[in-house]
């Protein structure tokens, strides 16, 4: 008679019994415990004051405690909408945002390039200096800059004048206030974009370079074939970066320099929130604002969140 | 043609000395592989080649130009890398096109090429896919299409098969070997896997610390190898290597260790200190009873038996040393047994006690015993 060997994998019926709700909290302890600091500070300081924003833009206030909250429906919402100077100041931020790309792309790409040829420690060196600005504090910098583009006893009108050419009134003047605040926001965020970019290349195996030099590529179709392309997620999120915190970046500079003048001229969006609500005291347009921009920044970072996906070739 | 030639090679990291006066001569055509344990310098060896790693001093040669200083993309070499290094955001074809698109060559030259050498490497329906899609296999097809999609003058691989599984391994060796033997072209292959070197290469260079140990075809290193280094590093397991002391008795060369009993020639030699080398594949047993001075005799005890399948390999205490001996399974003794070895005199080894070279036996002209 032939008989059959028995099954080295002893199979029982029915589904494996879950562990019980108790043991499965008791798993979940530990991990909270890790996180509850950092959960409690973000609520804190990021959910909670987002929340009672978003709870503020449907009421009237005027930031004193003793005085009333009187509801106001969607009144700060039209009221935002059809702020007359609310078209400058989209305009500016988009402004903004468009000129300090190269700065925070550009050009740190090309330096960070360039960089890499220098030997060790000089190419240490090398990046420290061009990151040094980045360390300066916004309202620091701001001083220093007010002081170089003074336009009578400013260095820079100085040497303008030396060089024969007309002294410039830099902060003041409509045409020019704009230009020198983002000059002055690129030249401080070159060196922490250089940074990611120089990162983004370490990041890079070597084989790649490598490999195309093997396969008779020279060094600028290595660059522009493998390299760049390769690059292409650390450039996205700087251009994230950069449309994302360019109005926060310029915040300072514009508060210290300009004020938003000359007439409007160098304010954006966040500046004309402030504005509104700690110079006129008016909390529930202010919330409303920060509502709508909210909202619009955020569609924006969706979509680079969606483009940074399809652009990802996980290097492995 | 493909003929390298190297020069005295030698490359210096700091202090250390990765690749040390190495001398190689490939004839074109060749399958050698660089042979040696981890940090030997065969990956430095290959990437000076490659022009990756510019040597400390000497000189690489190819069809007798000296490109020691030449780039790596005028050398007109195709190099495999361990980690493949495909181009993750191009697709299998623009992977493979790669070296002719930088070339220049037209799109429908490029097309062609590309489709040709996918459907040797039955890549045809994998084209249009990008890297991180493929599985290891498919990954290092790919990046043997992008070497043979031109025609170098010679083809450099790193450990092109270290990251595949044991039984696609198995199957790609024979592939990489029909390959060389089908373009004729010059392959130099690094490996740390006798199995991959004495498979596929016509000759292995074996290195040891930087220095070029042994050169020569896998029956040659195999069964005459040049040093005690290169009988422990190859063979599975390796050589069987006992300390032991060389004497003349009675006109006949005699090797003698604690429970080794080897007879040899006649003739005399000074005494000196050897190292006696038997592979675990020429032992077998011998009857206890046998007495020593007609053939090579050891005798231990088994400690341990592997069984491999279809064989086994016993693990034997002669002296203080421990003996494999290997042969069709079972091999009928059992662990605790107390065995006699015997192997043919044409198989036993000697190598130098000191300097670990290979001792070969001259006998003497006939005028001087006359």
């Amino acid at each position: 008679m032939l008989v059959e060997i028995p099954e080295a994998q002893a199979v029982t019926e029915g589904r494996p019994a879950r562990p019980s709700v108790t043991a499965r909290l008791r798993g979940w302890l530990p991990p909270l415990a890790y996180l509850a600091p950092a959960l409690l500070f973000l609520y804190l300081w990021t959910y909670r004051p987002l929340g009672q924003t978003f709870q503020l833009s449907f009421f009237n206030w005027n930031l004193l405690p003793t005085s009333p909250m009187t509801p106001a429906g969607t009144d700060n919402y039209t009221r935002v909408l059809g702020l007359p100077e609310l078209g400058q100041a989209v305009w500016n931020t988009v402004v903004y945002i468009l000129a300090l790309l190269p700065f925070t792309v550009l050009i740190p790409a090309a330096v960070a390039l360039l960089a890499r040829r220098l030997p060790g420690r000089s190419r240490t060196l090398y990046q420290a200096l061009i990151f040094a600005p980045t360390l300066v504090t916004p309202v620091a910098a701001a001083a220093v800059w007010r002081w170089l583009l003074d336009p009578s006893s400013g260095p820079v009108n100085k040497a303008l004048t030396a060089l024969g050419a007309e002294p410039l009134n830099f902060l003041r003047d409509p045409d020019v206030a704009i230009g020198a605040i983002i000059l002055i926001s690129g030249w401080s965020l070159l060196g922490f974009a250089t940074l990611v970019i120089s990162a983004g290349l370490a990041g890079i195996n070597d084989d790649y370079p490598a490999a195309a030099s093997l396969d008779g590529a020279s060094r600028w179709q290595i660059t522009r074939l493998i390299t760049l392309p390769l690059l292409s997620p650390t450039v996205l999120f700087l251009v994230l970066t950069t449309t994302l915190l360019s109005v926060q970046i310029t915040f300072p500079l514009i508060d210290i320099l300009t004020q938003g003048g000359p007439d409007g001229a160098t304010t954006n969006v966040y500046y004309l929130l402030w504005q509104y609500g700690f110079r006129n005291f008016d909390a529930g347009f202010a919330g409303a604002a920060g509502t709508v921009f909210f909202v619009g920044f955020g569609l924006v970072a969706a979509l680079f969140v969606w483009l940074s996906n399809k652009l990802s070739f996980y290097d492995n | 043609m493909g003929r390298i030639e190297l020069d005295q090679l030698t490359r210096r990291f700091g202090a250390t000395t990765a690749v040390d006066r190495v001398s190689l001569h490939i004839e074109d055509g060749d399958f050698v592989a660089l042979l040696g344990p981890s940090g030997c310098g065969k990956t430095t060896l290959l990437r000076m080649i490659a022009g990756l790693l510019p040597p400390s001093e000497g000189r690489i040669l190819v069809d007798d130009e000296d490109v020691t200083e030449v780039p790596p993309r005028r050398r007109d070499l195709a190099m495999v890398f361990q980690s493949y290094a495909l181009y993750p955001h191009l697709t299998v074809a623009s992977n493979i096109g790669f070296p002719l698109r930088v070339r220049r060559r037209s799109k429908a030259e490029i097309a062609d090429r590309v489709s040709e050498v996918a459907e040797q490497l039955e890549l045809g329906a994998l084209l249009r896919r990008r890297p991180k899609e493929l599985s290891g296999g498919q990954r290092q097809r790919v990046a043997l299409g992008r070497a043979l999609v031109r025609d170098p003058k010679a083809f450099l691989m790193d450990e092109p098969l270290s990251n595949l599984d044991a039984k696609l391994r198995t199957a790609t060796r024979a592939e990489l070997a029909a390959l060389h033997r089908r373009l004729g072209s010059t392959f130099v292959y690094v490996t740390h896997d006798q199995v991959e070197a004495m498979t596929m290469a016509t000759r292995i260079a074996l290195l040891n610390a930087g220095r070029l140990e042994q050169v020569g075809t896998p029956a040659e290193v195999y069964d005459e190898p040049a040093s005690v280094f290169v009988a422990g590093f190859l063979g599975s397991p390796p050589m069987n290597l006992l300390p032991a002391h060389v004497r003349t008795d009675e006109g006949r060369v005699l090797v003698t260790a604690a429970g080794v009993d080897v007879p040899l020639w006649t003739g005399e030699t000074p005494e000196q200190d050897v190292t006696l080398g038997i592979r675990p594949e020429h032992l077998t047993f011998a009857p206890l009873t046998e007495e020593p001075g007609a053939r090579p005799l050891l005798r231990g005890t088994v400690c341990t038996i592997e069984n491999l399948g279809s064989e086994e390999i016993a693990f034997c205490a002669v002296g203080d040393t421990t003996v494999a001996v290997r042969g069709a399974r079972p091999l009928g003794v059992v662990e605790g047994e107390t065995v006699a070895l015997t192997a043919r005199q044409e198989r036993v080894h000697l190598f130098d006690a000191g300097s670990g070279r290979r001792l070969v036996w001259q006998p003497e002209p006939a005028f001087a015993t006359a």
